[in-house]
């Protein structure tokens, strides 16, 4: 938060706006449109002032028992009329800036899922999942606010002004010049006070989203405060929090109230020169009872919109900024190029070849990976071991490509696994990642999530597989039963083999399994282990995992350390090694003297 | 256990709120209450302001159109005094009428700014303050409430109490504030519109009527689009969110264009309901602004031809014309008031079941003296404890355990470890008799008391923000900066300190997002050293970590639990090894008890468990794991 906070005020605020063209521009004949009659609405609006000043014109003609043009009820006819035509062309009017501001906001909506969907990993460990759903939500919506609200103060800020100069100065020019000097003072009072107005609700807001992550955080972690006896010292501390909130939320309503009080005070010294000086007028006969009453309704049409004004400004800046957020996101290159050769065959085998394999992440120094050399045959089953940060996911990735992996690195049955198209990439190595996530739909959805049009037969084999059957036929939905936030919490061991069902359902030619058996019990993983070692015998099966019982299975173990391989070999070559692995191993399997283990570990890196 | 059962579920379940509660007003005075006189002080404000406001009018219309420029003495209008006051200001100053009654203006013009500005920050400092009060209230009770409730009910749901329900009750009596604000000038202006001209008085009376019934109409329709709005916007963002957190998975499955076809639908639906509530609210809008330009028609029709007869000066019409607006405000604002209303009817609702919901742990009337340091003795008596009536979760639980010595628990998923730990922090209520420290019955010690003497570490350590030394001391006045330090520093915490960016002072994001889990948990147990409890209850953590970090762990807890009267429950082999005794638990019963060696050679259960490297397991009632395979067979 605190580096948007920069940027917001680091910015021009009005640099980012244009980016909000080709957006507006399908709805622009409607927005003109709706401009046109916002002008015609106004025009009727001013008259209803004329006609009610005539009327008590004529009142009071009538009461000197002058004969007027028209009788009373005629006048009131047409205030009734200007006052229908009013309501016409303005309903018109808003109702098209308003659904133009919505249609825009559609737009955007559509383009930054589209542009989400295509971005890779660096994407988003830039930008977290909430700091897009931020820009989601509140920047698209300031900048529907902007058109379908923006529009509407411009247009009076405009129009309003026009007819009711026009019309005061058709019935006193010297009433008229005598008011105008207020305006500016207004206008910059006004704009004075709603950029303290805005500081103090930005201060409400913060104190608020503080309050807030106060009290989550607090009950979060109630148990722990409970068993510390903290809860006195808790109550205290919000203390602080409340009565901050408290304050600054006075102190935005002080500004408020001012604000309300200094805009009608504005008004009546404008209303006091048209009573006094407008006294005299009419008492010299200048100037009729009608037009001194209507130069009282005018001032409100005056005053309207220097008391937008501010908020305008502030709308305007707020949304330009909100699209220059939202650009951030639509403007983003897809890190993972899509440029097929052609040249790639249609189905693979399943036989890689790293050549020097080498990848660092933009803005590190030192390599993920490091020059890595290795040939995986088809049908081959690799295990890979290693310490947090050794690069193993990173090398995992560069199969499937969610890493930008270099030309001429990695090859797939003979292709560089760039002339791949993505697609076919992506659909003939499947992976399963260490993070099991769930969808918040049936199980059969999440299961067969690459293509849901998959009979369930299909489902409950792969569910087989994972071992994943019983738990299913515990839930009285079955295949239909609804997971995630929203439905059922399933255990971590049960997500894993979910996850997992949803890799094997694909039978891709080849299979990365990242750290997929941690919560699943070690009987259960034996099960599933010996269930693919069948169904996979001929087909290519990458794996990760903290177990020398799981990775015992693999034909081959590759020992990564520090981006670089360290060992390979089967398990009892690298046993015979004695090196890192085998010292692994022994911690696992024996749980002998822990400080034995730790020298030999810390031996290798070197 | 004579304690009464209670349904949880009740504090999650969507409270009515649509009928009005007047009991929820009376309730709320109390918070009000020390703020009476602010508030008895805004009142009178806002009656001088509106007398101010309809007095300026009476200016304009009665004194200087009527009086000044017509000339007219005797009107049926009111003057409220000011034709005598511009006549005492014309003969004291020397100006002439006209001037006068402009500064009578002007004099009345600040009185009305200054009141209404200052009724506007008494009423508003005196509501801010009153639910302050009440949200300080609302979070100390909710923060006593005991384990067993938080067991039950979602922390959402007790925070949108104290943030968002506090809130809708602001809005409330903020809005009951501006909406008396309006009133007032509503009812002046109309006791001087009827002994104007009661005919015309009611003739726009009828008007208001149509706003209301306009209202209620909007309302109606508004409610069903509304609800479909808000409903589609929560899908909206709720698919977003969705496809972010999986968007490796939308990637790898190549879901992409599925998934965009998807929200474009979702997307499509939200246009299709804002268009319709677009099309509402426009015309229900430009419909209330219509209405008064409407009986300003009939003021000049009607108003016009009583003013020929001779029942209406012409400064009475103008008066009429200037009170449209202070005559329809006040009702449309009413209609808008009413959701308010009622959101803050459910708010209220919600926030007072919080404050009555008084589930506690019974403390001692006479609390046991125990000495400053005690050795630390405990013994389980025949133990039976159940949450829900006839689902036992201990069953006849007894052993004893001498100062010093270690017990390790184990036990497959389920089988009461995390109970007992609860109970000998006294976060749930037993009966008595069954508990002892150091002989001394669990029951007869306040919970405060004992909680300072057992130190527990939870399996999710919580992490609270502020600085990493903060963290250890936790505002334990007892504690120094060097004892924490020391502390961390025996638990191997601090060669992971001292690398962070400002060592002990870093501050910790929200729970310890930029720790790793091992950080957290060396963390956790350099913060029970540093309170040096005489008893130490563990909940060991079973998440996978790495070799050289877990090999820390292990280390630290060795120090942590050195001298100390220990219960652990505990997954890894090492730990169990180490203890004194282990304990069996399985379906609340005493399975076995012994030394590692001794319960080994048994063959029983705890044999099972060491197989399967004590993870979370389920068994069966012979103690066998119940896995896929078995299941099937």
């Amino acid at each position: 938060m605190a580096q948007l906070k920069i940027v917001v005020t680091a910015t021009r605020p009005l640099n980012s706006l244009y980016k909000l063209l080709p957006f507006v521009k399908p709805y622009q004949w409607q927005i003109y449109g709706a401009f046109s009659t916002f002008f015609v609405a106004r025009f009727f609006e001013v008259n209803t002032l004329y006609l009610v000043s005539y009327g008590l014109d004529t009142i009071k003609l009538q009461l000197e028992g002058e004969s007027t043009p028209y009788s009373l009820a005629q006048i009131a006819l047409a205030i009734v009329g200007t006052v229908t035509g009013r309501f016409v062309f303005v309903v018109h009017a808003r109702r098209a800036v308003r659904r133009a501001g919505m249609s825009v906001s559609f737009d955007l909506r559509q383009k930054l899922y589209d542009s989400v969907q295509q971005q890779g990993s660096d994407f988003f460990s830039r930008m977290g999942v909430g700091d897009i759903m931020t820009r989601a939500i509140q920047d698209i919506a300031l900048i529907q606010r902007l058109v379908a609200f923006g529009s509407v103060q411009m247009v009076i800020i405009f129009y309003a002004p026009f007819f009711a100069l026009s019309y005061m100065l058709s019935k006193s020019v010297s009433l008229t010049l005598l008011i105008t000097p207020l305006f500016p003072i207004l206008f910059f009072y006004g704009k004075w006070i709603s950029s303290r107005m805005a500081i103090a609700s930005r201060e409400v807001q913060e104190r608020l989203s503080g309050l807030s992550s106060h009290v989550q955080e607090n009950l979060g972690g109630i148990r722990t405060v409970q068993a510390m006896a903290q809860e006195q010292n808790e109550i205290g501390r919000f203390w602080e929090t409340n009565d901050a909130y408290g304050r600054a939320f006075y102190r935005q309503a002080r500004i408020e109230s001012l604000m309300h009080a200094w805009m009608p005070f504005f008004a009546s010294a404008a209303q006091l020169v048209i009573v006094t000086y407008g006294g005299y007028q009419v008492m010299q006969g200048e100037m009729t009872v009608g037009d001194l009453l209507f130069f009282l309704f005018a001032i409100n049409m005056l005053l309207q919109p220097i008391r937008m004004a501010g908020t305008f400004v502030t709308l305007i800046q707020r949304a330009s900024v909100g699209m220059g957020r939202l650009s951030e996101i639509f403007d983003a290159e897809p890190e993972i190029v899509d440029a097929p050769s052609g040249a790639a065959p249609a189905t693979v085998r399943g036989e890689f070849e790293l050549r020097h394999l080498t990848f660092s992440y933009p803005g590190i120094q030192t390599p993920a990976l490091d020059d890595i050399n290795l040939h995986i045959r088809a049908g081959e089953s690799i295990g890979i071991v290693g310490r947090v940060g050794a690069g193993k996911s990173t090398l995992l990735k560069q199969f499937t490509r969610m890493c930008d992996t270099n030309r001429g690195q990695l090859f797939l049955d003979g292709h560089d696994v760039c002339d791949y198209p993505l697609a076919q990439l992506r659909s003939q190595v499947a992976q399963v990642l260490q993070d099991p996530f769930m969808f918040g739909e049936p199980l059969k959805n999440n299961i067969s999530y690459d293509d849901p049009e998959r009979g369930l037969d299909s489902v409950w084999d792969a569910a087989d597989s994972a071992a994943l059957r019983g738990t299913i036929e515990e839930f009285p939905a079955q295949m239909d039963t609804v997971v995630g936030e929203r439905g059922v919490t399933l255990s971590g061991g049960q997500k894993q083999r979910a996850t997992l069902a949803r890799g094997l359902i694909r039978n891709a030619p080849v299979l990365i399994l990242d750290d997929c058996f941690s919560s699943v019990d070690t009987e259960t993983e034996e099960h599933i282990l010996a269930r693919l070692k069948s169904m996979r015998s001929d087909k290519t099966t990458i794996l990760v995992s903290h177990r020398v019982s799981t990775l015992r299975h693999c034909d081959r173990i590759l020992v990564l350390e520090e981006g670089r391989i360290a060992e390979l070999g089967s398990h009892e070559e690298l046993l015979r090694a004695n090196g890192i692995y085998a010292a692994l191993e022994r911690i696992q399997t024996q749980g002998a003297d822990p400080r034995q283990g730790l020298e030999d570990l810390e031996v290798s890196p070197a | 256990m004579s304690e009464v059962r209670r349904d949880h579920s009740m504090f999650d379940a969507e409270l009515s709120g649509a009928i009005l509660n007047l009991q929820l007003f009376v309730r709320i005075l109390k918070w009000l209450k020390p703020y009476r006189v602010t508030l008895a002080v805004s009142a009178c404000l806002i009656l001088i302001s509106s007398t101010c406001v309809v007095t300026m009018e009476i200016v304009i219309s009665r004194v200087l159109v009527d009086y000044i420029v017509s000339g007219v003495t005797e009107s049926n209008m009111p003057d409220l005094g000011m034709i005598e006051l511009t006549q005492w200001i014309h003969e004291q100053t020397g100006l002439d009428l006209v001037l006068s009654a402009g500064l009578l203006f002007a004099v009345l013009m600040i009185l009305f700014g200054l009141t209404a500005h200052f009724h506007r920050l008494t009423l508003v400092s005196s509501i801010v303050r009153a639910l302050r009060d009440l949200r300080q209230d609302l979070f100390a009770h909710m923060e006593t409430r005991p384990s067993s409730f938080y067991d039950k009910v979602a922390v959402g749901r007790i925070m949108t109490r104290i943030t968002n329900d506090v809130e809708a009750l602001y809005e409330m009596l903020r809005g009951m504030g501006s909406l008396i604000g309006e009133f007032v000038p509503f009812l002046v202006a109309l006791t001087i519109m009827f002994s104007t001209s009661v005919k015309m008085t009611l003739i726009l009376l009828l008007l208001v009527p149509i706003v209301g019934i306009t209202t209620y109409f909007f309302r109606r329709a508004s409610r069903e689009v509304f609800r479909l709005v808000r409903n589609s916007v929560s899908a909206l963002n709720q698919n977003l969110q969705e496809n972010l957190s999986g968007i490796q998975v939308v990637q790898l499955s190549e879901r992409q264009q599925r998934n965009l076809d998807v929200y474009t639908q979702i997307n499509k639906n939200n246009r299709r309901y804002e268009f319709r509530s677009i099309n509402l609210s426009t015309f229900y809008g430009a419909f209330n602004d219509s209405l008064a330009s409407i009986g300003l028609g009939l003021i000049i029709w009607y108003g016009g031809g009583s003013a020929i007869q001779d029942e209406m000066t012409l400064g009475g019409v103008i008066l009429f014309t200037r009170f449209m607006n202070m005559l329809f405000t006040p009702v449309v604002m009413l209609g808008e008031q009413l959701n308010v209303l009622f959101r803050a009817m459910a708010s209220g609702e919600r926030i007072f079941q919080a404050l009555d919901w008084d589930e506690q742990i019974h403390e001692p009337v006479e609390p046991a003296n125990l000495p400053d340091r005690i050795a630390g003795k405990l013994e389980f008596r025949h133990v039976n404890f159940e949450y829900d009536r006839g689902a036992p979760i201990l069953k006849d639980v007894s052993f004893t355990l001498e100062p010093g010595k270690k017990m390790a628990i184990v036990g497959p998923t389920g089988s009461g470890k995390s109970t007992m730990i609860r109970l000998l922090g006294r976060f749930y209520d037993f009966d008595r008799g069954m508990i002892f420290l150091d002989d001394v019955d669990l029951n007869d010690i306040h919970s405060s008391d004992l909680r300072r003497r057992i130190g527990v570490v939870l399996q999710d350590f919580h992490i609270f923000s502020g600085s990493v030394i903060d963290n250890i001391i936790l505002g334990n006045p007892g504690i120094t900066r060097e004892r924490a330090i020391e502390a961390a520093r025996t638990v191997n915490a601090d060669s992971f300190i001292e690398r962070l960016p400002q060592g002990y002072d870093t501050p910790l994001v929200e729970r310890g997002a930029n720790l790793s889990q091992g950080q957290r948990q060396l963390l956790a147990f350099a913060r029970v050293l540093a309170a040096d409890p005489e008893i130490l209850i563990l909940d060991e953590a079973t998440a996978s970590i790495d070799t050289e970090t877990e090999l820390l762990i292990q280390d630290g807890l060795r120090k942590l639990l050195e001298g100390r009267t220990s219960i652990l429950i505990a997954h890894r082999l090492q730990t169990i090894q180490e203890a004194d005794q282990v304990l069996v638990l399985h379906h609340g019963v005493v399975r076995e008890f012994g030394t590692h060696e001794e319960l080994l050679a048994l063959k029983g259960i705890y044999y099972t468990l060491h197989e399967f490297q004590f993870q979370d397991v389920s068994l069966d009632d012979d103690g066998n794991p119940i896995t896929e395979e078995s299941e099937e067979s």
